[in-house]
């Protein structure tokens, strides 16, 4: 009890800490702002404090970060007119504001909290004379990597662009796709130090509100350090944090954002990371890619089932291998038993040992491939396909069937779109191949419930892990078994909330008589 | 009240098909044969008649005490001291229940496919998964029902069709020669199976749309009906009159399929599917014998008594029978016994007497007002 409460107390202290003075208001004593300034801004080279006159009487400072504000702008459309001032000078913050100010984007600030926030996201602050608020300038402008198509989800048809480490970039592809005023982007901040901008993005009448309370209260609940990469948040607001299975969507792709913010899901946006978080995720959405969704929907249906098809072999396929050569011999056809006996002959190991040497050295050498800089990585190449290939094979150690599995269950694991899911499966495959070694096919079956039971029990933001499938959902499950022309889809997923459920006018299958009669 | 979760009555449904037929697939065939030979796909139609019964007064029950399982009703109906009594019996009735499907689990997976691997680590795996299923709650037990069930019905049909080019249906003629009789002693050990419908009560009371537990109950019983005939007569038209001399004639129809030299041999694999089927089936069971006991102790939560049931499963799973032919001698005379008595007759006592009860009490109601 009084451990509870001294830790209560110590995570209280621990959380002013960094904060000091900073929700004092501004006062009207102009020498006694700027102290204050200067001195939270210690030992800070890169912020600049600008004092000048307006019109020649007036005291007047400008603060601004080296490199993140536009210095060209701060000269042209503050310093310049401001200075300028010959006639009757403007007293007022009010006057200033409307009538010598020329940027674009001016805000009030009234806090030394609010100086701080503007000032380190790049807008210059103007304090003055005799008054206790100032002027946040939106010139902020910094150097940033232009919309580039995303590396880890490429597609050959639909847009190419990605998100970037800029939020405002980020929220303009979200608002080019979206012109309605429905699209709803919450502001929050997470981070002590970090002082990260998170956006909540929804949109209104489709996502349900319960959701949205939700999402916000566990984002408010964050309190660390700083917040680097959307992994941190992703840990900090699943549902259930010791699994192996990601509850969350982690997407580069504006138009899977988009895509999934119809289907009535919110997305988490951060300032830094180029990508993006979307909740509730299930199973199924993170076996789906934007193309399915792109190309003609017979095809778009048979890569789903491709997809699945290889989804399931990626965990399997070694174990498999490891059951059926230690224990059911009998279930591999007979030519194909005796070449596999004839090329194991010269292997001193069991199959688990050899399947287990094997894959784990593929994981490394993916692992090294991810890693290494690009001219690095073509010897790294050139040396794994020579060891996970006939240099195994010849030196004694794998056997050519081996060889096979490992590299179909490389090319299943790749075949998986979201990177996130796939791995799950990579550190599954592991134990599944000590079952079956230790069991056999019911080895791997038993492993099989436990993953299921698993599944199961997992939720995403309310959102029980397996739907439509587990529990059965009726109306939503040919959006998982068949991904359907476009022209049927009427219905929205259901998710949380269930209010507007058609997507689209029903009936608009077209062909030549169509609205003719 | 001690479960949170909900489930829909389909999910109920789902969960009892392989309840019923998961253990039923391998030790019906053998025994409706021994007894009513060449009518043996009869048999399961007459057993039916008990799972139609039993799903009938589960539901009449549960409408009677809708948000009470048979544990607690029985305390009203009867009074506490015998409704504990008739608890208690419900208890060691679903611990035999489970030892012997464990039991039936393991002597099959030993029996025909790991032959050199010790019982208890088969059944300790098993029921260690089956424990983490439990403790999910009976909302993790129905999706996963919903996950396996399709997979397995789907496997058991594709058998079914690939057995089809081997079947003599003449086989099964002339039917009835002897007269209805060997068929409703063939049907005797069915009931036990059928019987199994009981564990609804336990289901009802966290159904969402209660109005269909009734419809969906009675979906299931048809559909392990279907099941077991089908069954019978796929055994019965392979083997004809040798069904009686094999131990799991499905298992040795499995061996017999082969598919242009490529498909043959997949008895281990068919027999994985069977293993997810049968999880189904002693996970809802273990959650019966859980959430059972915590509510004649009166407990808050049933999750801390699941491990140390397990622990007891363990021991009775291995102690009472000491092998597979003294199992099936139980299997075949005392348990459809016990089986008819525990699950259908006495829950049928039970809803009699609380008619009877809800009658008298109207009754004098009826009187007072007049």
């Amino acid at each position: 009890m009084l451990d509870r409460k001294w830790f209560r107390k110590s995570k209280l202290l621990h959380h002013r800490q960094p904060s000091t003075s900073q929700q004092d208001t501004l006062t009207t004593d102009f020498q006694e702002n700027l102290r204050v300034l200067r001195s939270l801004y210690t030992n800070c080279s890169d912020v600049i404090f600008r004092p000048f006159l307006i019109g020649g009487k007036k005291k007047a400072v400008i603060v601004y970060i080296e490199g993140l504000s536009n210095i060209e702008e701060i000269d042209r459309s503050v310093l310049g007119p401001l200075m300028d001032d010959a006639g009757g000078a403007e007293t007022t913050v009010r006057a200033i504001f409307e009538k010598k100010v020329t940027a674009a984007k001016v805000k009030e600030v009234k806090t030394f909290a609010d100086c701080i926030e503007q000032i380190s996201s790049g807008n210059p602050v103007l304090l003055f004379e005799q008054e206790n608020r100032g002027l946040s300038l939106g010139l902020a402008k910094w150097e940033k990597r232009s919309v580039e198509e995303p590396v880890a989800e490429s597609v050959l048809r639909g847009p190419r662009e990605g998100f970037t480490e800029t939020m405002t970039v980020n929220t303009s592809l979200l608002r080019r796709k979206i012109h309605s005023p429905q699209l709803k982007i919450l502001s929050l901040k997470v981070g002590r130090y970090s002082r990260t901008q998170v956006m909540i993005v929804y949109i209104e009448g489709l996502a349900d509100k319960t959701l949205i309370d939700e999402v916000k209260n566990r984002l408010q609940r964050i309190d660390m350090d700083g917040v680097l990469e959307s992994g941190y948040i992703e840990e900090m607001i699943e549902d259930n944090p010791l699994s192996p299975f990601p509850q969350v969507i982690n997407t580069e792709r504006p138009d899977v954002v988009v895509a999934n913010l119809l289907e009535g899901r919110v997305a988490i946006l951060l300032d830094g990371p180029p990508s993006a978080l979307i909740v509730p995720a299930t199973m199924f959405s993170l076996l789906q890619a934007a193309e399915d969704y792109y190309q003609r929907f017979m095809i778009g249906t048979a890569i789903r089932w491709l997809r699945y098809m290889f989804f399931i072999i990626s965990l399997l396929l070694p174990s498999l291998y490891v059951a059926a050569i230690t224990f059911h011999q009998e279930m591999v056809p007979t030519t194909l038993l005796i070449s596999m006996a004839r090329s194991r002959e010269e292997i001193p190991f069991p199959a688990l040992v050899e399947a287990l040497f094997m894959e784990a050295t593929f994981e490394a050498l993916r692992e090294a491939g991810a890693r290494l800089p690009k001219q690095v990585g073509a010897a790294v190449s050139i040396v794994g396909s020579l060891i996970i290939g006939q240099a195994a094979v010849t030196a004694g150690i794998a056997s050519s069937p081996l060889v096979m599995v490992v590299s179909i269950t490389g090319i299943a694991s790749f075949s998986v779109p979201r990177y996130s899911a796939g791995i799950a499966l990579r550190l599954l495959r592991f134990p599944m191949m000590f079952l079956a070694g230790i069991l056999g096919l019911l080895g791997v079956m038993l492993g099989i419930i436990a993953i299921v039971v698993h599944l199961c029990t997992l939720r995403s933001f309310g959102v029980p892990y397996l739907t439509p499938m587990a529990p059965l959902i009726p109306r939503d499950i040919k959006y998982v078994l068949i991904r359907l022309p476009w022209w049927k889809m009427n219905t929205r997923p259901r998710l949380t909330g269930d209010e507007n459920k058609h997507r689209q006018a029903p009936g608009q299958k077209p062909g030549p008589t169509r609205g003719t009669e | 009240m001690i479960e949170k979760g909900k489930i829909s009555a389909s999910q109920m449904g789902i969960m009892m098909y392989p309840t019923i037929v998961a253990t039923a697939l391998l030790w019906i065939p053998e025994a409706t044969a021994t007894k009513a030979g060449r009518d043996m796909w009869i048999s399961p139609i007459l057993a039916s008649l008990a799972g139609f019964l039993t799903v009938y007064v589960a539901v009449r029950l549960n409408k009677m005490y809708p948000k009470e399982t048979i544990i607690q009703y029985s305390e009203h109906i009867v009074g506490r001291i015998l409704g504990k009594c008739i608890g208690f019996v419900y208890l060691l009735f679903f611990l035999q229940l489970e030892w012997i499907v464990m039991r039936e689990y393991g002597e099959v997976m030993v029996g025909q496919f790991l032959p050199r691997t010790p019982l208890i680590v088969i059944l300790g795996s098993m029921l260690l998964i089956c424990a983490f299923a439990v403790r999910g709650g009976l909302e993790v037990l129905g999706r996963a029902a919903q996950f396996f069930v399709p997979l397995f019905i789907l496997v058991f049909g594709a058998i079914t069709l690939l057995l089809v080019p081997d079947l003599e249906p003449e086989n099964m003629l002339p039917v009835l020669e002897k007269g209805i009789l060997p068929a409703i002693l063939g049907a005797v050990e069915p009931l036990k199976w059928f019987g199994e419908f009981i564990v609804i009560s336990f289901m009802l009371p966290f159904l969402t749309d209660r109005e269909r537990g009734m419809t969906w109950g009675m979906i299931t019983v048809i559909a392990t009906m279907v099941t077991m005939a089908v069954i019978n007569l796929v055994v019965l038209w392979l083997f004809g009159e040798i069904t009686t001399s094999l131990t799991y004639p499905l298992v040795e129809a499995v061996r017999y399929i082969s598919m242009g030299d490529f498909l043959e041999h997949i008895e281990s694999l068919v027999m994985t599917i069977w293993v997810a089927g049968t999880f189904v089936k002693i996970a809802v069971i273990y959650y019966v014998l859980a959430l059972g006991t915590a509510q004649w102790l009166n407990l808050a939560d049933y999750r801390p008594v699941v491990f140390p049931i397990g622990m007891l499963l363990i021991v009775t799973c291995i102690w009472p029978t000491p092998n597979l032919a003294d199992l099936a001698v139980y299997l075949k005379i005392i348990a459809p016994i016990i089986g008819i008595f525990i699950q259908t007759l006495l829950p049928l006592l039970l809803l009699i007497i609380a008619v009877i009860r809800k009658q008298v009490a109207n009754g004098g109601r009826a009187m007072q007002k007049g």
